[in-house]
């Protein structure tokens, strides 16, 4: 029901948007939310902390638009490519990384982050360094070639719609509930004979794919990427996005996506003071919801209604 | 009436077999080099005062710490330590002295998450959800509705679990480790928190999992229900076996009363 909803939506705002610029925007907002489905997957159900995913995403970007314009590759053949090479950085990155825990977890992906922007920066030879990589051909599949505009719009959020399912599957599965109860008790979740840490692994291998389709869908929907889309400010965003969207809710996470992605557009204020903006986010959420957002955020939630429960109990009483 | 090895007097090799196991933290011993067998079917109690080391003796047997000296056998394989996710699947299930549940989950998804590794789903199976998939799944549910009968909570399925009381909190733990489908089951400190018809619930419902064929090793300090109810105690004191024998052993033994039960 929710998913025809959706779709109707998705079908309507196709319709009714007609400016190019907007639509292209309504478009990044598909790909952001692509990339907060798989980091909510592994922040918000399996509690694990990134603050590098913005490298899988420039992994995803760099690698198809490596091989569309060096290599000559049709932009089809190099999806399975950016997928392929992301999960492997994924598994390679998350096995040592996802033994630490807390801030540990954050600085380790933080590290990965900065070194991946880095080698997008300095490597010019192959990713044109600073100033990027241009000329990136638009998909084309068969002799049919998807522009940007209204196809555009409808083929990223028809995967967006993809892979929300994706997400809604695996949460209410034998893994998703092992996530899950790793993020309650890892202790317990052990005991119960799951291996933690193979079962982190995978969720960040997911979340990682995501952000590898999310790339491939922005390299050739701008033509032209360079590496401050991948930056430690992007990671940062994308944080942020899932904070905003509730953690451990797949809608929450659309209008995180929403919310992030339109908010700069519109204020330009907010475009100004950003960076002050997610610091104070992020350094709230880390000072004061270490072990896990969603726990934090939800704790809160308890404790505060226990309180409004028991005044308004000892209120009828007194 | 119960497990093979109940009341055969043929030495049958025993279920769990723990080695002069001996194990440290910082300077604080633990354990001292203890050693005792756990016979098949058996309900078998390890009691001893606080700080005695029954949790730690819980965590060599389960694999979670890794002892500085001896070992531990289970079915006469010995357990690797640090490798925590595997004794499930060996067949060792155990509960926490603290509750240790799934709080933002379901009762009814504690218990599914108790049965992990009876079942095979993984991240392409969950998606595509395949009929065996599907088929397995409900099966699953199947198999943890039944335990939530058996632990008498069949009715709160459906409930968040950190929202309900303690003394339920309790029985949900038990109901999700046999989800595991073990051959022994660790209950530490069971009977703590909960009230006298708890207690008394819980006693019979440790009764009918030995007659599933499932050995029993529990801590307990309620000395009523654990002298009733187990076969066979080990004392531990500071760390070091001080006795060991059947309740009416146990109640005669003379260093136990100083050492333990004299003292409250
Ligand atoms: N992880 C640990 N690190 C340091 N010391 C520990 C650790 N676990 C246990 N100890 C110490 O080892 C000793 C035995 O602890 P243990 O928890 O096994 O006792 P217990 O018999 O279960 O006690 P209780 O009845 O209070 O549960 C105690 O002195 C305890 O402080
Ligand atoms: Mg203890």
């Amino acid at each position: 029901m929710r998913r025809i909803v959706f779709l109707i939506v998705i079908l309507a705002v196709g319709l009714a948007v007609d400016n190019p610029y907007r639509l292209q925007l309504l478009t990044i907002v598909g790909v952001n939310t692509m990339l907060t489905l798989g980091l909510n997957m592994l922040m918000g159900y399996a509690g694990q902390i990134s603050l590098g995913h913005a490298a899988f995403y420039g992994i995803g970007a760099y690698t198809t638009a490596i091989l569309t314009t060096h290599a000559q590759w049709p932009p089809l053949l190099a999806l399975p490519a950016a997928v392929l090479l992301t999960a492997v950085v994924a598994l390679v990155v998350g096995f040592p990384t996802l033994k630490l825990t807390g801030y540990y977890l954050g600085m380790g992906t933080l590290g990965f982050g900065m070194i991946v922007y880095i080698l997008l920066r300095e490597w010019s030879a192959v990713t044109g360094g600073a100033s990027g990589l241009v000329g990136i051909p638009p998909l084309a599949v068969g002799g049919f070639t998807i522009r940007p505009g209204r196809d555009y719009f409808y083929l990223v959020w028809l995967m967006v719609m993809l892979l929300f399912i994706i997400c809604e599957r695996v949460v209410d599965s034998r893994v998703g509930r092992a996530l899950r109860a790793i993020h309650d008790s890892e202790k317990a979740a052990a005991a119960m004979g799951i291996d933690t840490i193979r079962a982190k692994v995978s969720v960040f291998v997911l979340s990682a794919v995501f952000a590898a389709l999310a790339g491939f869908l922005y390299a050739h929907l701008i033509s032209f990427i360079s590496p401050g889309s991948f930056d430690f400010m992007m990671s940062i965003r994308l944080v942020t996005m899932v904070v905003i969207g509730g953690m451990a809710s797949i809608w929450g996470a659309v209008l995180g996506a929403f919310i992030l992605t339109l908010l700069p557009e519109w204020l330009h204020v907010f475009a100004d003071y950003e960076v002050i903006i997610y610091g104070s986010i992020l350094m709230t959420v880390m000072i004061f919801l270490p072990q896990g957002l969603t726990r934090g955020v939800l704790d809160i939630y308890e404790r505060s209604r226990h309180k409004f429960n028991s005044a308004r109990s000892a209120a009828s009483q007194g | 009436m119960n497990g093979p090895g109940t009341n055969s007097t043929a030495p049958a090799p025993p279920l769990l077999k723990v080695e002069s196991v001996s194990k440290s933290f910082g300077g604080i011993h633990a354990l001292r080099g203890v050693s005792f067998e756990v016979r098949e079917g058996d309900i078998h109690a390890v009691i001893g005062p606080n700080g005695a080391g029954k949790t730690t003796l819980f965590n060599v047997i389960t694999g979670a710490y890794n002892p500085e000296r001896g070992m531990v056998a289970f079915e006469g394989r010995e357990v690797q330590g640090g490798k925590i996710h595997q004794a499930a699947s060996r067949g060792i299930a155990r509960t926490f002295q603290n509750v240790e549940l799934f709080g933002s989950m379901s009762v009814l998804e504690n218990v599914l998450v108790g049965g992990h590794v009876r079942t095979k789903c993984g991240f392409p199976g969950a998606i595509f959800r395949w009929p065996w998939v599907r088929k397995e799944e409900r099966e699953a549910v199947a198999r943890a509705m039944e335990l939530l009968e058996f632990a008498g909570i069949a009715d709160i399925a459906g409930n968040r679990s950190a929202d309900l009381p303690f003394g339920w909190q309790r029985f949900v733990e038990i109901a999700r480790a046999l989800a595991s489908q073990p051959r022994l089951l660790l209950l530490d400190e069971p009977a703590a928190g909960l009230n006298g018809a708890e207690t008394q619930r819980l006693g019979e419902l440790m009764r009918s999992i030995r007659d599933r064929g499932i050995t029993l090793l529990l801590v307990e300090h309620d000395m009523n229900l654990t002298m009733e109810i187990s076969d066979r105690l080990l004392v531990l004191n500071q760390g070091a076996k001080l006795a060991e024998g059947t309740p009416r052993e146990i109640q005669a033994n003379e260093a136990v009363m100083e050492a333990y039960l004299g003292r409250e």
